[in-house]
Order: structure tokens, then C-alpha cells, then sequence
């Protein structure tokens, strides 16, 4: 009767169809925000202020022609898209999203497994631009791997800085811990920013959307992706976004822990501050090159992560 | 060399060097052109271009159609410029034909140009704030371009081809409300484009355009660049002052010619921003000065272009890209001899070379918007790639013969 519950929990609710459904709300939110900033309206007509068209885009490139280019690495082209979907859906597994302590599967490390999990979907990407032997996407995927190999030392750093406060390396305990006490955002504040711009670099969205710039790649490491696969790379990216706002609000901002509301309400509201942030920041920046992105991580987001860590050592 | 050989030679990577093709369908590209660019890790080494994607044969319809009809054939030369084409050829003929128009026509015809200059300027600082990807700018200076439409749709009836020349004069007049209307617009846009500066002054905007696409003040003289790119050089020249049409020689005092020194692409951007105000300035001195009296000739146009005896000219317009020229050669019973379009991207576009060269990847689209290039009107290569596999250039005279033998079929 348990594994009957386990497996119902993973695929309905919290798992694959709720993470799904949700990670297209946030991706409708993150649209209409963008949008509004811009003196636009964004999603209009399908469903109540367009809230459906996510799920509508994703169904129309589900029927289209998938085409695969004739020199590209058949396997390769086809198991990534699938791997890109599958490791941020795993590591929401790992998100405690109904109760505080723990989520669905967990253990003491899983913070750090979530964050190899995230550093996987990036070599995915190199992967896939590898294999799809288009000179757009062969430099698209260059301009990921110099990201991830920029972006990730800082993110790491400043992830794993509050579990030397809350002494646990699980994304649950640290919950707990800041359900006790305060949240990390108020302790090291510094840590969260530094987290807060390295994701933005892992999602690449504005202004480290390098890889796939448009006006420079056409859409960089995705160019010869079409039809079911494209749909299944929009949707991991969507998934990937909701893992990471979740994993932030869970590590900086006490994740579902609060007064009232039960706990997956509150981490959904604490995800969705972290999302509006990640849209004013698109709204208001213009893209960074990638030699200017990469020097701006090693030499001022990595020290202020070190500071950090630091000062939560010494204090 | 036939065209098999050619891709394979363009598939072909050596291992230091990757050619990327930059267009001829490329999202930061709103026409075509081919740009191959040779690149060495992110660094540009070199850049060919080929052109000639879109070429329309214009000059060569010009010729088989009466001078009414090729008014509004060479409105369509340039969707962003139209009025500039339209009062360049106007001006030939009218010099042909020794037409003067009225005071108040000429003034008018002015008055469109400058609004065009401000719309064709807003529109490149939104592309060149798409190409950073800054896309609230884009959207920003587009939304304050849009009013302008329609403020030309209130004035003409149109919101991109205005159709306002004619032989002799204009075809519509200002009411005294639309003098409000723009005079309350200009204070609008006078405020969101000092907005817009800011905005590009602003530091990671700053650090996308400065810097960037070098075209120095003696590539610039020996390349021929002209307008805003050659002012962005340095290069002092601007047709309004210097050949002064239409109410310029009147408006003299009203404007000054920007120039900057930095001849980078943000140089070249800000030579726009300032042009704006400055085309505030002469629609401000415009309508306050604008002159009582007839728009047009009360003589029927036909009549007018019948009596435009046979006869060449030359006429030189400042578009919003630079010194756009015309000649014109009339057979004297209302039809053209020749038609010669020399559109200021085509001058520019040639600078874009030493611009490109030492630059990354990223910065590409930018440099190539910085020029304002304005693809449609520049395509003049004739070559023609045949179901045989074979590409050939083919020269004027066989092509209008091939055409014509179409023509003849049909």
C-alpha cells in the first residue's frame, strides 16, 4: 500500500504532473510580468489572461515535424532532450514541498546531489550542441560550458554556505533549521545575491541568455531542435526554472515554513517573489557578452561568495 | 566555380577558423544579406559579404513607366525612407521641368522629412537595443515610434508610405489642430527620447556599444561613408547644411549638424539620439513659420508631366541614413530614360569591414545595425543562380533583355 502512495506521490502530486503543471504557471507568470514591464500585455487569449498558452505551445510543437539534420549524432541528438526534461524533474523530487523536513525522497547530501543534478543539465546542453553539428549551436554549447564552468564555483559556494550555519548538508534540514530561526537572507544576505545572479546564469536567462542569443546564434544551442524534442527542451527549461526559485526560497528564504498557510503554499509564494525578481532583472538588463560574464563571475561574484562564507565561519 | 562546390567548401571547418554564416535569414537581420564571418574562438577575423537576395529591378521598372506611376514606384524603394526617395526624384524633375513650388509646399514637404528622420532614428535605437538584447528598450522606443505613425497617418492617410509629394508641390495640407496635435507630440518626444539617452548611457548598455566597430575618421573619408555613420567618424558632412533643398536654405539657423568623435558604434548611436532633438528643433521652427499659399500647382498633374521636357538631373536628399542621390534623365514625352538610385546604405555598407574585423561574435549585429543598414534599397548585384546548378553574373542589358522577352510572352 505504501509503494502504491510512493508511486501515486511521484507522479501526481508532488511529483512529475504538479511539477509539470506548475513549472508552466510559473513559466505564464514569468511572461506576463516580462510583459507588463514592457508596456505589453503578453499571454491574451487562451484561457483567462492567457494562462493556458504555455501548455498550448507546448501541445502545438508536440504536433509539429521533428526533423533531425543528417550529420547529426542520431543518439546523442535524441536521448538529450529527454535527459534535459528528466534531471530537473528529478531533482524537484528532492524540493520538500508538503512537509517541512523532508520531500519526497531525501537524505543527508541531497543539497549537494540537487546541485550536481542542475550541473548535469548543463552538460546535457554541451552535449546536445555537440550533437546537433550545427555551427550555431557547436558555439552556443562553447558559450554553456565557459557559463557553467563561471557560474558554478559561486553558486556552490553560496549554496552550501548556510548549511556550515545550520550544520546539515539536506535541503530539508536546512528548512527546519530556518523555521527555528531566522532566514538565511537576513544572515547573509550577500550569499543569497550571488546565488540569485549565478542562477540566472544557469537558467541563462537575461542578461547571461548568451548561449542562445538570438540576434547573435539564432537560438544558440537549441537551433536544430524542432517538434517533440524542441517541446521537451522548452518544458526542461520551464522545469528547471521552478527547481531553481524553489531551491533558492527553500536554502535563503525558509522555504515552506510560515504562519497560517501550510507549507507548500508558502514555498510556492516565497518561489514566485524569487521569480518576479528573475523577470525585473530580464526586464532591466541588456545581455552581457560572454567574455564580460565570465569576468565578472571569477573576479566579483566568486570573492563575494568566499566573503561570505567567511563571515559565516568567523561570526 | 558552380554552386555544389561552394557549400562544400563552406562545410568544410578547419579547426582554427569556423565560418559562420551571418544571414541571409538571420533573426538580427530584418533583410537579407550574407555576412560570412570567419571566426577564430569568439574573435572575428574576416568578414565577406554578398548581397543581392532581394534585388527588385526598380530602375529598370522605372524606365517602362510613365513619371506618375514611378512616384509611387520609388516610394516603395525604401519602407522607412519613403519621403526622402519621393522628394528626391521630385526635385529632378522639378529642376528638369523648371517647376517652383510654392513656399508653403516646400515647407511641408520639410516638415514630413524631419518626422521621418525622427521615426527612421527611433526605429534603429530600438533595433540597436534588440540587438544587445535589451528588449524593454526595443519595446519602450518602438512604443514612442508608434505615435508617430500615426500622427503621419492623421497628416497623409498613411502610416509608412506617405504618397505626400507631387510634380509642383505636396498633395495634403496642415489644419490648424494637426499644428497642436504635432507640436503637443514633439513635447512627448522630446521627453521620452531624453529618457532613451539616459537609458543608453546607462552601464551595461555602455559596456555592449562603447568601444565597439571602430571606423576611424580616415577609413571613414576614404571609404565614402556617409550620415550618421560618417558624423559618428567625425566627418563633418551633412547635405542639409551643405547643398541645402526644399526649406533647409530658410531653416539654416534652426539646426546644427551633429558630429562626434568617438567612432564607435555608441557614437554613432548618440549622433541619432542628438539628430532627433534637432529635428525637433526644425519641425518647432517649422510650424512656427510655416507659410500661407497654395500646396500644389492647380494645373492637372498629367499636364505637368507632359510639359517636362527631355533632360537629366542630379538630386541629392540627406536621408535618415545619409546623402541619398538621384539621377534622373527624362525622354521629354513623360516617361524616363534613367533612373540611377544611389541609396546611402550602399555607401555604407563598405565601412562595415574594417568595423567588423577584431570584434567577437557578440558584438556583430550590433556593428551591423550601428550602420543602419537598409538592405532592400542597396541590393544591385545581379546574379542569378540557375536550375542548372550554375551561377552566373549576368550584366544589365541581358537581363532587360530576358525580361522584356517575358514581358513580350505574357
Amino acid at each position: 500500500m505504501d509503494y502504491i502512495i510512493f508511486i501515486l506521490e511521484m507522479i501526481i502530486f508532488p511529483g512529475v504532473l504538479f511539477v509539470t503543471i506548475l513549472s508552466l504557471i510559473y513559466e505564464w507568470l514569468d511572461r506576463k510580468i516580462y510583459a507588463r514591464l514592457q508596456h505589453r500585455y503578453g499571454p491574451l487569449y487562451t484561457g483567462p489572461s492567457g494562462i493556458l498558452q504555455p501548455l498550448a505551445d507546448i501541445i502545438k510543437l508536440l504536433s509539429k515535424e521533428d526533423i533531425e539534420p543528417e550529420v547529426a549524432d542520431r543518439w546523442i541528438f535524441r536521448l538529450t532532450p529527454i535527459a534535459l526534461l528528466t534531471l530537473p524533474l528529478t531533482a524537484s523530487m528532492y524540493i520538500p514541498m508538503l512537509e517541512l523536513g523532508r520531500g519526497l525522497v531525501s537524505f543527508e547530501g541531497d543539497l549537494v546531489f540537487v546541485l550536481l543534478l542542475l550541473t548535469l543539465y548543463s552538460v546535457s546542453i554541451v552535449l546536445a550542441a555537440w550533437a546537433s553539428t550545427n555551427r550555431f549551436s557547436s558555439i552556443g554549447g562553447i558559450r554553456t560550458a565557459i557559463q557553467l564552468f563561471s557560474f558554478e564555483i559561486p553558486l556552490v559556494i553560496s549554496i552550501l554556505t548556510p548549511s556550515i550555519e545550520a550544520g546539515t548538508l539536506s535541503i530539508g534540514g536546512l528548512v527546519l533549521w530556518q523555521s527555528r530561526n531566522l532566514p538565511f537572507i537576513i544572515m547573509q544576505p550577500i550569499g543569497f545575491i550571488v546565488a540569485f545572479l549565478c542562477f540566472i546564469g544557469e537558467l541563462e536567462r537575461i542578461p547571461f541568455d548568451i548561449p542562445h542569443a538570438e540576434t547573435e546564434l539564432v537560438a544558440g544551442w537549441a537551433t536544430e531542435f524542432s517538434g517533440r524534442k524542441l517541446a521537451l527542451v522548452r518544458l526542461s527549461m520551464d522545469v528547471e526554472l521552478l527547481v531553481a526559485s524553489m531551491l533558492l526560497a527553500c536554502v535563503y528564504l525558509g522555504g515552506g515554513s510560515g504562519p497560517l498557510l501550510p507549507p507548500i503554499l508558502w514555498l510556492i509564494l516565497k518561489s514566485i517573489i524569487i521569480l518576479a525578481l528573475m523577470s525585473n532583472v530580464r526586464a532591466l538588463l541588456a545581455r552581457f557578452r560572454i567574455d564580460q560574464a565570465a569576468r565578472g563571475a571569477w573576479l566579483i561574484l566568486t570573492p563575494l561568495a568566499l566573503i561570505q562564507t567567511l563571515l559565516a565561519v568567523t561570526l | 566555380m558552380t554552386a555544389e562546390r561552394d557549400v562544400e567548401r563552406e562545410v568544410e571547418v578547419e579547426y582554427t577558423r569556423l565560418r559562420i554564416p551571418f544571414g541571409p535569414i538571420h533573426p538580427a537581420l530584418k533583410e537579407p544579406v550574407l555576412l560570412r564571418v570567419s571566426v577564430r574562438g569568439e574573435e572575428v577575423v574576416d568578414v565577406d559579404m554578398a548581397l543581392g537576395h532581394v534585388h527588385r529591378g526598380i530602375e529598370l521598372l522605372a524606365e517602362g513607366r510613365n513619371l506618375i506611376q514611378t512616384l509611387y514606384l520609388i516610394e516603395r524603394i525604401c519602407g522607412i525612407c519613403s519621403h526622402s526617395h519621393t522628394t528626391c526624384f521630385i526635385q529632378a524633375l522639378e529642376e528638369i521641368g523648371g517647376i517652383t513650388p510654392s513656399k508653403r509646399a516646400l515647407y511641408l514637404r520639410t516638415l514630413i522629412f524631419e518626422m521621418e528622420r525622427i521615426h527612421s532614428h527611433l526605429l534603429l535605437l530600438g533595433v540597436i537595443a534588440y540587438e544587445i538584447g535589451f528588449d524593454t528598450l526595443f519595446m519602450f522606443t518602438w512604443h514612442v515610434r508608434e505615435k508617430i505613425l500615426d500622427l503621419f497617418e492623421k497628416i497623409t492617410g498613411n502610416r509608412i508610405h506617405h504618397a505626400m509629394n507631387t510634380i509642383g508641390g505636396v498633395r495634403w495640407d496642415l489644419t490648424p489642430r494637426m499644428v497642436e496635435e504635432i507640436d503637443a507630440y514633439m513635447r512627448e518626444v522630446e521627453k521620452s527620447v531624453k529618457y532613451i539617452h539616459n537609458v543608453f548611457m546607462d552601464g551595461t548598455v555602455e559596456k555592449r556599444v562603447c568601444g565597439l566597430g571602430v571606423l576611424s575618421y580616415d577609413d571613414a573619408v576614404k571609404l565614402c561613408v556617409v550620415g550618421p555613420t560618417a558624423r559618428g567618424s567625425g566627418v563633418d558632412i551633412d547635405v542639409r547644411r551643405d547643398h541645402p533643398y526644399a526649406a533647409y536654405d530658410e531653416l539654416k539657423r534652426d539646426f546644427s549638424v551633429v558630429v562626434e568623435r568617438g567612432c564607435d558604434v555608441y557614437a554613432r548611436t548618440e549622433v541619432r539620439i542628438l539628430e532627433i532633438f534637432e529635428s525637433i528643433n526644425i519641425i518647432r521652427a517649422i510650424l512656427d513659420r510655416l507659410p500661407d499659399g497654395p500646396i500644389r500647382p492647380k494645373e492637372n498633374v498629367f499636364r505637368l508631366m507632359r510639359g517636362i521636357p527631355e533632360g537629366e538631373a542630379i538630386s541629392l536628399v540627406e536621408a535618415p541614413r545619409g546623402e541619398l542621390l538621384y539621377f534622373v534623365k527624362t525622354d521629354g514625352s513623360g516617361g524616363l530614360k534613367r533612373l540611377k538610385v544611389r541609396t546611402p546604405t550602399f555607401s555604407n555598407l563598405i565601412g562595415l569591414k574594417p568595423m567588423l574585423i577584431g570584434c567577437e561574435i557578440a558584438d556583430v549585429p550590433v556593428i551591423v545595425a550601428s550602420i543602419d543598414p537598409c538592405l532592400s534599397c542597396t541590393n544591385r548585384l545581379i546574379v542569378i543562380d540557375q536550375e542548372r546548378g550554375e551561377s552566373n553574373v549576368i550584366d544589365v542589358d541581358s537581363l532587360r533583355h530576358r525580361v522584356r522577352r517575358r514581358w513580350m510572352r505574357q
